[in-house]
C-alpha cells in the first residue's frame, strides 16, 4: 500500500507556486499577443486582397498541423542559428502566442462569417454609416459568438503551456518535475500539480462565463 | 548515451519486482558459487545489457561488442573457459543473478549500497564520470568560473543535482533543465546555454554535430564506477575477481579496453 507523504512537496509550495505564476503569466501573454495578431490574421482572411488571404490560410495551415512541441523545439534551437536568439520564456511566449493566433483567426473569422449578410443590408437600409454598422452590427454580435470559444482558448493555453518545460522555461510542470526528482514523491507532485492546473483552469471558466453574462447583457 | 545515475532507482524498483517474481515462479534457488565449482562447470554466464554502447552493442552481425563484452571474455580466457553471453536489460540484471541464469553480470554496473544489499561488487574495473563541457573558446576551470553563465543539463540527472547544489553556494548559475540528452546537447549546440553537464564520453554526441570540435571538457562533475557483479556470499570467487581486476589494471590491459573503446585513458579507479 502506497503512503502519501505531503511534507517534502509541501516545504517547496513557494517554487511551485512560483512555476503556476509562470504558467499563467505564459497563458495570458500569448493569449494577448496571439489574439491581436489573430484579428489581423482573420481580416486579412476574410477581406483582404486574395494573395493575403492564401498568406493567411497557408500559415493557419502551418501552424494548426504541426506540433506545438516542434514549434517550440524551432523557435528555440533553430532560430539562434537565423541570428534571432530568445531564451526559454520569450521563446516560449513566442510559440505559444504564435500558435494561439492560428487557431484564434479561424475563430474570428467564423465569427465575422456568421453574422448574415441580410443584417448588414438591414442595417444600411436603416440608413447606418458604415462604421456603426461594422461596430455595431457586424462586430458585437460576432464577439458576443465566438467569447465562449476565445475563453476556452485561453484554457487551452494554460494547459498547452506545460509543454514549455522543453526548451527549460520553469513553469508549472517543470517545476513539479524538478520537486519529483529532489524528493521522489511522484504521485504526491503529481496530485499537487493536477490539482494546481484544475484550480486555475476553473478559476478563468468561472471569471470568463461570469464576465460574459455582464458584458453580453443586452444579447438576451 | 547511457545515463546511469538518473535511472538507478526507477530500474532498481523494476529489478526488485522482477526478482520476486522470478523467484516466486518457482526457478533455481539463488546459490554461492566457488571458483572452483565453475571450473568444474566449464563455462561461464555473463549478463550483459547490449543497449549501452561503447560498453556493450550488437555488431553489423548482431554479435555483442564492447568494453564489457572484451572483458567478459578477458574473465574467461583467465579462467580458461568459454564464455555464454546472456541478454538483458538495466533492471534485469540483478534477477538475472539471483535466478542463476548468469554467473557474472558485467553490465556498467554502478556499484551503489543498495545494489550491494542484493548482490555483491567486485573492486571497479572501469569508470566515467559526469563532467562540464563548454566551447573551449570558454576559459571554465571551477565552478566559479560559471557565475554569470547559462548551463544545461539534464534534468535529474547527477550533472543536474551536483550542479543545482553548487548554484546554491555560488551565485550567479542558470541552471536550465531538459528532458532528455539530446535537447541538452542542441542547447550548447545552439549557443542557448554557456556550457553543458554530460558524461565524459558525452562530447561525442557534440563531435557528431559540424560545430563539435570546438567543445571540450572542462572539469569532472561526478564519479561512477564499475563493477563486476556476482551472487552474494561466495568470497572466494569475489576474492579471484578482484584479483584478476587487480592485475589486469597493473598491466594495461584494462587501460587498452578504455583506450579501444572509450578513446581516453583509463580513469582513476578507487578499491575497496
Amino acid at each position: 500500500m502506497y503512503e502519501f507523504q505531503f511534507g517534502p512537496i509541501l516545504a517547496r509550495m513557494p517554487t511551485v507556486l512560483q512555476g503556476a505564476a509562470l504558467t499563467l503569466e505564459f497563458a495570458a501573454a500569448s493569449t494577448c499577443i496571439g489574439l491581436l495578431l489573430a484579428v489581423l490574421l482573420a481580416i486579412g482572411r476574410v477581406f483582404g486582397p486574395r494573395p493575403v488571404a492564401w498568406l493567411v490560410t497557408g500559415y493557419v495551415e502551418l501552424i494548426r498541423n504541426t506540433p506545438l512541441l516542434v514549434q517550440l523545439y524551432i523557435v528555440f534551437f533553430a532560430l539562434p542559428k537565423a541570428g534571432l536568439r530568445l531564451d526559454s520564456n520569450q521563446a516560449a511566449i513566442v510559440a505559444l502566442s504564435a500558435n494561439l493566433a492560428a487557431y484564434a483567426a479561424e475563430i474570428i473569422r467564423a465569427g465575422l462569417e456568421s453574422v448574415p449578410r441580410g443584417q448588414v443590408e438591414a442595417g444600411l437600409s436603416l440608413g447606418l454609416r458604415r462604421g456603426r454598422i461594422i461596430r455595431h452590427v457586424v462586430l458585437a454580435p460576432a464577439i458576443r459568438a465566438i467569447y465562449p470559444a476565445l475563453g476556452s482558448q485561453f484554457v487551452l493555453q494554460i494547459l498547452g503551456s506545460s509543454l514549455v518545460s522543453a526548451i527549460a522555461a520553469e513553469e508549472l510542470t517543470a517545476v513539479s518535475n524538478n520537486v519529483m526528482m529532489e524528493t521522489f514523491r511522484n504521485f504526491e507532485v503529481f496530485i499537487l500539480a493536477g490539482g494546481l492546473y484544475l484550480a486555475m483552469v476553473l478559476l478563468f471558466r468561472g471569471f470568463f462565463s461570469a464576465t460574459g453574462r455582464v458584458l453580453f447583457r443586452w444579447a438576451a | 548515451m547511457f545515463n546511469e545515475g538518473r535511472r538507478t532507482v526507477a530500474r532498481g524498483a523494476l529489478g526488485l519486482l522482477a526478482a520476486g517474481a522470478a523467484l516466486m515462479a518457482g526457478r533455481q534457488e539463488a546459490r554461492a558459487q566457488t571458483v572452483d565449482e565453475l571450473i568444474k562447470k566449464g563455462k561461464l554466464t555473463v549478463a550483459i545489457d547490449t543497449t549501452t554502447p561503447p560498453y556493450a552493442s550488437l555488431d553489423n552481425g548482431m554479435q555483442p561488442q564492447g568494453y564489457d563484452i572484451d572483458l567478459a571474455r578477458l574473465i574467461g580466457k583467465s579462467l580458461g573457459m568459454a564464455v555464454e553471453f546472456v541478454t538483458v536489460n538495466s533492471p534485469g540484471r540483478i534477477p538475472a543473478l539471483l535466478t542463476n541464469r548468469a554467473d557474472m553480470v558485467v553490465s556498467i554496473f554502478s556499484i551503489t549500497p543498495e545494489r550491494a544489499q542484493q548482490v555483491a561488487f567486485s573492486i571497479p574495473y572501469a569508470g566515467q564520470s559526469s563532467v562540464l563541457i563548454a566551447p573551449k573558446s570558454r576559459s571554465i576551470q571551477e565552478f566559479k568560473d560559471l557565475s554569470g553563465l547559462k548551463v544545461a543539463v539534464t534534468r535529474g540527472a547527477m550533472e543536474d543535482i551536483v550542479l543545482t547544489n553548487q548554484a546554491r553556494t555560488t551565485p550567479g548559475i542558470g541552471i536550465l533543465r531538459f528532458d532528455d540528452y539530446p535537447s541538452t546537447a542542441q542547447a550548447m549546440l545552439s549557443g542557448q546555454v554557456d556550457a553543458m553537464g554530460g558524461g565524459d564520453y558525452g562530447d561525442i554526441y557534440l563531435k557528431k554535430s559540424a560545430s563539435g570540435d570546438e567543445f571540450e571538457q572542462k572539469f569532472a562533475l561526478h564519479a561512477f564506477h564499475f563493477g563486476v557483479g556476482i551472487r552474494r556470499g561466495n568470497p572466494d570467487l569475489l576474492h579471484w575477481l578482484n584479483t584478476f581486476i587487480y592485475f589486469n589494471k597493473n598491466n594495461g590491459a584494462l587501460n587498452e579496453l578504455s583506450m579501444k573503446w572509450r578513446k581516453m585513458p583509463l580513469i582513476d579507479l578507487p578499491t575497496f
